[in-house]
């Protein structure tokens, strides 16, 4: 299995999908031109590994500052990817849902996740803005 | 353009609050440099946290629909052209952005946004999760986004989402100016 990686950017995330530790990382912004183009692969990879792992703890670190409205489509498609694994394949996967104490919009959307997807483990966390300067 | 007809255009301007105003071609690379330089003015105008990430987002929806969406424009060699302006009023902030369309949208763009000026918060942020979890890939073919670019700016506005569709000058029976305006 191939791990996930690539380079942050001004406007996409670094992703490091490190599958033979079971931990997967998102942090930055994303905005690229064409959303689809950018996390299909990243879903493509996500999916395999997923179908090839059971019994396991995975932990998703989210740490996203900004994502557009196309771009949260497709995370919308990532978490649903993660809660029918841990509903099937009887993976525990932890989502640490890190974001900032006054950004409402990223903390409402990981609420409707919590919502919709109830076989992952949701952990809001407080981001800490002297350690993300 | 004379001096006094740009002196003219600044004083306009700076009568009606504007702190940033970009016309001319729109692309991937501009908004990265726009949007930085955005940034920095709301930070010199104290506008941080929470409206400062609204204005970002609202900027990027506006800029993104237009590139996705706007047909090249007939007099600048092909490029995507549009413009954008921030500004404050009264407290509060606005943003507006112009840019082409074809013609054989305009209904389209105002069956979507039409119903959107109604709507309280709660039933925007309800339509947003409903367009979350459709899949809208095959109910519009025409959306190049996930149906959930206006929903954004609605959501992040503080009033209803204005608009307009006048018809471009010179291009009356193929193109219209679509404008855009939310208010944070």
């Amino acid at each position: 299995m191939d791990n996930i990686y690539i380079t942050r950017t001004s406007e996409s995330p670094e992703v490091d999908f490190n599958f033979s530790n079971h931990v997967l990382n998102m942090t930055g912004e994303s905005y690229p031109e064409n959303a689809s183009d950018f996390f299909r692969p990243i879903l493509i990879g996500l999916e395999a590994y997923l179908a090839a792992t059971s019994a396991c703890e995975i932990v998703f670190n989210f740490q996203l500052t900004y994502f557009n409205s196309s771009s949260t489509k497709m995370l919308y498609n990532l978490f649903e990817l993660l809660n029918e694994s841990a509903s099937t394949n009887d993976n525990r996967i932890i989502l640490n849902w890190h974001h900032d104490e006054e950004d409402d919009t990223i903390l409402e959307f990981g609420l409707d996740i919590h919502e919709d997807f109830q076989w992952l483990d949701f952990r809001p966390i407080i981001l800490d803005n002297a350690e993300e300067a | 353009m004379h001096i006094d007809v740009f002196s003219a255009f600044r004083e306009t301007a700076d009568r009606n609050g504007i702190l940033f105003y970009y016309s001319g071609s729109l692309s991937q690379n501009v908004i990265g440099a726009m949007g930085d330089a955005l940034k920095q003015r709301l930070e010199s105008q104290d506008a941080k946290g929470t409206t400062s990430r609204k204005l970002f987002s609202s900027f990027i929806e506006m800029v993104q629909n237009a590139i996705h969406y706007s047909p090249d424009d007939p007099d600048s060699k092909g490029d995507k052209v549009g413009s954008i302006a921030v500004g404050k009023h009264e407290e509060k902030y606005f943003i507006m952005c112009g840019n082409l369309v074809q013609k054989q949208h305009v209904a389209r763009i105002r069956e979507k946004l039409e119903p959107l000026k109604s709507m309280s918060l709660d039933e925007i942020k309800q339509a947003y999760r409903a367009q979350l979890k459709t899949d809208n890939t095959k109910d519009d073919a025409v959306s190049k986004g996930a149906g959930l670019g206006f929903l954004t700016l609605a959501r992040d506005s503080t009033e209803p989402i204005e608009y307009a569709l006048l018809d471009a000058p010179g291009h009356e029976n193929e193109l219209s100016c679509f404008y855009l305006k939310a208010i944070i």
